[in-house]
């Protein structure tokens, strides 16, 4: 992996699937970069568009939803 | 993605972190303008009237009893996006000062027409106004919400 830039992203994670998946993920030790700041919403569906908007705004570098 | 895939979830996060890694960092100052006409966009009441209706205008029926077929739905939703980009773009650049219709197509790319048509709109929603004229010219500023 490139050391030079670390990107900081945003992901939204659907309390009943992905944010499960990301639970487990890190249960059984699999190893992904720790490049994700994790948002749990009750449902991928609520996030709206403006949602996304705003995590760009606030210097993220990208924006993730996860359903 | 399920949640029995704790796999898949390492597997994406590794592969986006890549993708964002080639698209380099994102500058928020540099991007700030063109975020601006997004949020604009998607707060325009037509498109949050619109978002998520695809299942009750191409499936069920409007309150004229109207149906959409998904194609002509799908139509709407874009000339809606189109037509409320074009707004939010001369907004942008009538935050700049007062503007002639010549001045505001040739800041936005956009055909005098369009300009014409656009900001008539915005003029009858009370989001612009006539500002001064400078001889015949009329120029046009953006209405402060």
């Amino acid at each position: 992996m490139n050391d030079s830039h670390e990107p900081k992203m945003l992901a939204f994670l659907c309390n009943w699937c992905s944010y499960a998946g990301a639970d487990l993920a890190g249960v059984s030790r699999f190893q992904y970069p720790p490049t994700v700041r994790v948002l749990r919403t009750m449902c991928s569906g609520r996030v709206d568009s403006l949602h996304m908007i705003e995590g760009l705004k606030s210097g993220f570098d990208s924006v993730l939803v996860f359903g | 993605m399920s949640a029995a895939e704790g796999q898949a979830f390492a597997d994406f996060v590794t592969e986006l972190t890549k993708t964002t890694q080639e698209l380099g960092p994102f500058d928020k100052e540099k991007s700030r303008r063109a975020l601006g006409i997004v949020e604009n966009v998607l707060t325009s009441p037509r498109l949050r009237w619109l978002m998520g209706m695809d299942r009750q205008l191409t499936q069920r029926e409007n309150v004229f009893h109207e149906k959409l077929d998904e194609g002509r739905y799908r139509e709407l939703m874009r000339g809606v996006v189109e037509n409320e980009y074009q707004k939010a773009l001369l907004l942008d650049a009538l935050g700049d000062g007062p503007l002639s219709v010549r001045e505001m197509a040739s800041a936005t790319g956009l055909p005098v027409y369009t300009v014409s048509m656009r900001l008539g709109e915005l003029e009858k929603s009370g989001r612009a106004d006539l500002h001064s004229y400078e001889g015949k010219t009329p120029r046009f500023l953006k209405v402060a919400a």
